[in-house]
């Protein structure tokens, strides 16, 4: 599988700080994508936290050695325990920073990793930011957002309409950081040529519907280009938030699109996109 | 009668009514419901009735034509379908004499809570109870588990019976699939089913699934007892305890 990649975050219209942080390691095909929370510039510091832990546990070449915080099925693959345990890691790293600095109390992370091997997908999630898979003109989200709405639908006390007009949308019930242990949602799939993965935080989905953005990435496609046509729509309604949107395309070696793709010598890939605002 | 009206930013542009003869879309002004966007081909696609359904048909148009997110070359619209046209989209009404609210597809600027918070164990259950307590749709009693189900009723697949516990599960020839199908000229992935928040939606792979007889044009959700058909493969959907 060939993989083309491109991120972007963004201040938004209304915030003042960027507390999102994203890194893309193009060398582990390793994608992820972290919303801060917490006044002052905490939120910022948990983010980063949170996303520098996990890239760091998944580049380290051994396993050996290292305690693996969190549980484990028997079924996974290495880099699905390994990452799911530097999920469990960076949620630890951000309690105990909060602990030592009384100042940084209450700041926390969402965080969501995506991390391809072959045609394996693993999966990492805790809080509301999101995993999209684009298949077949089919947008279907690979990650349930751990807020209290969203929580409300799953119980059939919402219905996802109700949800949306919410005022409740950014009560989340798990975050990293918030207590010592944390539940991680931790899933495999399999990948097929032609399929677009969108990790976003709720800074697009809150402005942005489904349809529009299944049409933004039909569109578009360079991934940078389309992650930045998805800011672009996020801050024309209103850009309560800060916004970040990673793009994946994954492609077989020689045909369609593709080939097209890198025969034109398009590939925009960010490597690093620590946060810092547009 | 039905009604097609075209809208740019939430504003109604222009309405037509369907009658017998087809309605033109396209950038050039001798269309029925002209289109002024450079992305919009001159005859881009035409919305007509054929055996008592509303159909959409793209021209072959060169950035294509999309009934809710899906990209389609025909499909059956259903009353308050988008068509997606370049940056505008057509809102269809088939709903006779009744006015249907128009569901834009667009996030509804929502008053919230500025500030992400997280609840803490306490809270969160407390929260949850008085949200139930409310609520008038609880329809899972606390502590019973429904495992949704695919029993194959019809067709060649390697098992009789799916459990549905991933996000995704994937039904095809492919040997990545969940629902393995077997057989000649089989398609790698002929449906997905999504689990959401809501429920469980199948949605189109490179086949268009039926449900309960009726093809499918976009993610539909699925009822407990649901028939599904697609490549050959007869299941139905099922909420186990």
């Amino acid at each position: 599988m060939r993989i083309v990649s491109g991120g972007v975050t963004d201040l938004g219209r209304v915030r003042t700080n960027n507390e999102d942080c994203f890194r893309i390691v193009e060398s582990l095909d390793l994608f992820v994508l972290a919303d801060g929370m917490g006044g002052e510039a905490h939120g910022e510091v948990a983010s980063e936290m949170a996303v520098e832990t996990v890239v760091k546990a998944c580049m380290e070449p051994s396993e050996a050695g290292a305690t693996q915080l969190g549980t484990s099925e028997p079924t996974w693959s290495g880099k699905t325990r390994r990452l799911t345990g530097a999920v469990h890691q960076a949620n630890r790293n951000i309690y105990d920073a909060a602990e030592a600095h009384p100042e940084q109390h209450g700041m926390g992370a969402t965080l969501t990793a995506a991390w391809i091997d072959g045609s394996k997908l693993s999966v990492a999630h805790v809080g509301d930011s999101r995993l999209y898979l684009l298949r077949s003109g089919n947008l279907q989200q690979l990650t349930s957002d751990h807020s209290l709405v969203a929580e409300q639908v799953r119980r059939g006390i919402l219905t996802a309409a109700e949800a949306e007009e919410s005022e409740m949308q950014s009560v989340l019930l798990r975050a990293l950081g918030a207590l010592p242990d944390v539940e991680v949602d931790t899933e495999e799939h399999m990948l097929f040529a032609r399929d677009t993965l969108l990790l976003c935080c709720d800074g697009l989905t809150r402005m942005v519907s489904d349809p529009e953005i299944a049409g933004t990435l039909q569109s578009e496609n360079d991934p940078t280009r389309a992650a930045e046509k998805l800011i672009a729509l996020a801050n024309e309604r209103g850009g309560v938030d800060n916004i970040t949107v990673i793009v994946v395309r994954v492609g077989s070696e020689s045909r369609g699109w593709f080939s097209w793709l890198f025969g034109t010598g398009r590939r925009k890939a960010a490597s690093n996109g620590a946060a810092g605002g547009s | 009668m039905a009604k097609l009206s075209l809208k740019f930013e939430e504003k109604t542009v222009k309405e037509v009514p369907v009658g017998n003869r087809p309605v033109s879309i396209g950038r050039s002004p001798d269309n029925d419901l002209p289109v002024d966007n450079l992305a919009v081909s001159n005859y881009h696609a035409r919305v007509y009735f054929e055996g008592g359904r509303l159909v959409v048909e793209d021209l072959d148009s060169l950035n294509g034509t999309f009934v809710n997110d899906l990209r389609v070359e025909r499909a059956t619209l259903h009353d308050g379908d988008s068509i997606w046209i370049g940056k505008h989209h057509i809102k269809v009404d088939a709903s006779g004499d009744a006015p249907v609210p128009w569901d834009s597809g667009r996030k509804a600027s929502a008053p919230r809570i500025n500030e992400t918070m997280v609840l803490d164990t306490k809270a969160r259950r407390e929260m949850l109870q008085q949200a139930a307590a409310t609520g008038e749709r609880v329809q899972f009693a606390a502590g019973r588990l429904k495992v949704p189900t695919l029993i194959v009723i019809g067709g060649r697949t390697d098992q009789k019976e799916y459990m549905l516990t991933n996000k995704l599960t994937v039904i095809g020839k492919s040997a990545m699939a969940t629902v393995k199908v077997k057989g000649w000229f089989k398609p790698p992935i002929a449906a997905q089913i999504n689990q959401r928040d809501d429920g469980y939606y199948i949605g189109p792979g490179d086949k268009m699934p039926t449900v309960n007889g009726v093809p499918i044009t976009g993610p539909v959700r699925l009822n407990d007892g649901d028939l599904i058909e697609v490549s050959g493969v007869r299941m139905n959907f099922v909420f186990r305890e």
